[in-house]
């Protein structure tokens, strides 16, 4: 895994984006940028060549289901591996957020051990 | 029997020989009148009900408690929860500026250890014919084999108290949720309000009510009652997930 990869950090609250920011640093990711919704994300997205997305699922403005869902429609963003890092967790919403295409679902709150893992998971799939 | 209840007996059978005399004027005559007492008790009903929700809307709306609340005290109440969205995020904002400092100085103490213990020990090789030498160096060796861990246990405290600043992201959500909420009571009432506007008396506000603390107050704490399709745990999540292939 490459360690310098781009990676785009989606949270409404900036305390969450700091938390997720910092953990990737520990686990030695460090070209971090960050969002705070849908809107403002995929512009972002579109730009910027970014290797990973982390997202949130609520937010104001364009929620990180429906970030995803634009991922996934856009023909340069499709294959972009996407973690979704949310309080949302109803049965429902993962099995949506797994239709949708999305990579890994962390369910906060979560720690640093977890976030790893899946991360780990996800780039062994992808290679 | 009621006199009622003769009067409608007389009806029926008069009913029941009109239909034996194909007489249909007089058949249609008796159906309407034994169901007329009927049609009237509905009437009645409503118009009963009619008065109850009336006589209740007066009552609402010459309620002063209920515009003082729709108007001042549901704003408030959202105010001060956003007030407590933007406290916690200050603090969780602090605390987070402190362990971004304290961080890197965990950090420099555990790699300057091991530096100096990587430089110790190609001492003792050089010097291992001194034991005077030698038995400080193995005490140093033990102090610093000691300052490596604390430095390393230092920083996982540190991580430990930035993953409990997710509390502020958690309970800000709940809050807003809460705050959504009151928004659409607030413009129900309001409505509700300006419906029965003309009948409102202007009269003297009345002091906001203080809670019946004999009474109680219910639970103050977000109910932790378990719902049955929330996942309980990322292991339930990664459970559902592999369920479905991943």
């Amino acid at each position: 895994m490459d360690r310098n990869m781009k990676i785009l950090v989606v949270d409404d609250f900036s305390t969450m984006r700091r938390i997720i920011k910092n953990l990737l640093k520990d686990l030695g990711f460090t070209n971090i940028e960050e969002a705070d919704d849908g809107n403002t994300a995929l512009p972002k997205l579109k730009q910027g060549n970014f290797d990973f997305l982390v997202t949130d699922w609520n937010m104001p403005g364009m929620t990180g289901i429906d970030l995803l869902r634009a991922v996934r429609r856009d023909e340069k963003l499709k294959n972009l591996p996407v973690l979704m890092v949310t309080a949302e967790a109803k049965r429902e919403q993962i099995i949506r957020a797994a239709k949708e295409g999305v990579n890994g679902y962390i369910v906060k709150p979560f720690n640093g051990a977890t976030l790893k893992t899946k991360i780990d998971k996800i780039f062994e799939r992808v290679g | 029997m009621t006199e009622e209840k003769a009067a409608r007996l007389v009806d029926a059978k008069a009913l029941v020989k009109a239909i034996e005399q194909d007489d249909i004027q007089g058949e249609e005559a008796l159906i309407e009148k034994l169901t007329a007492n009927q049609t009237a008790s509905v009437f009645n009903e409503v118009g009963r009900i009619t008065r109850e929700v009336h006589d209740t809307l007066m009552n609402f709306a010459c309620d002063e408690r209920l515009s003082l609340l729709a108007e001042e005290e549901m704003p408030d109440a959202r105010d001060r929860l956003r007030y407590v969205i933007t406290l916690s995020e200050q603090a969780a904002n602090r605390t987070l500026n402190v362990i971004d400092e304290a961080t890197p100085m965990a950090e420099k103490i555990t790699d300057r250890s091991r530096r100096l213990k990587d430089e110790l020990a190609k001492i003792t090789q050089a010097e291992r014919e001194n034991p005077r030498l030698l038995s400080v160096t193995k005490t140093m060796d033990r102090y610093l084999d000691s300052t490596i861990k604390t430095g390393e246990q230092v920083k996982k405290q540190l991580t430990e108290i930035m993953m409990a600043q997710e509390f502020q992201d958690l309970s800000g959500q709940l809050l807003m949720r809460v705050i959504e909420l009151l928004e659409q009571i607030e413009d129900k009432l309001i409505n509700l309000l300006k419906i029965t506007a003309p009948v409102r008396q202007k009269g003297s506000k009345t002091e906001p009510q203080q809670p019946n603390l004999d009474r109680g107050i219910g639970p103050q704490g977000y109910s932790n009652e378990k719902k049955k399709d929330v996942m309980e745990s990322q292991d339930d999540v990664d459970d559902l997930l592999d369920s479905l292939g991943f």
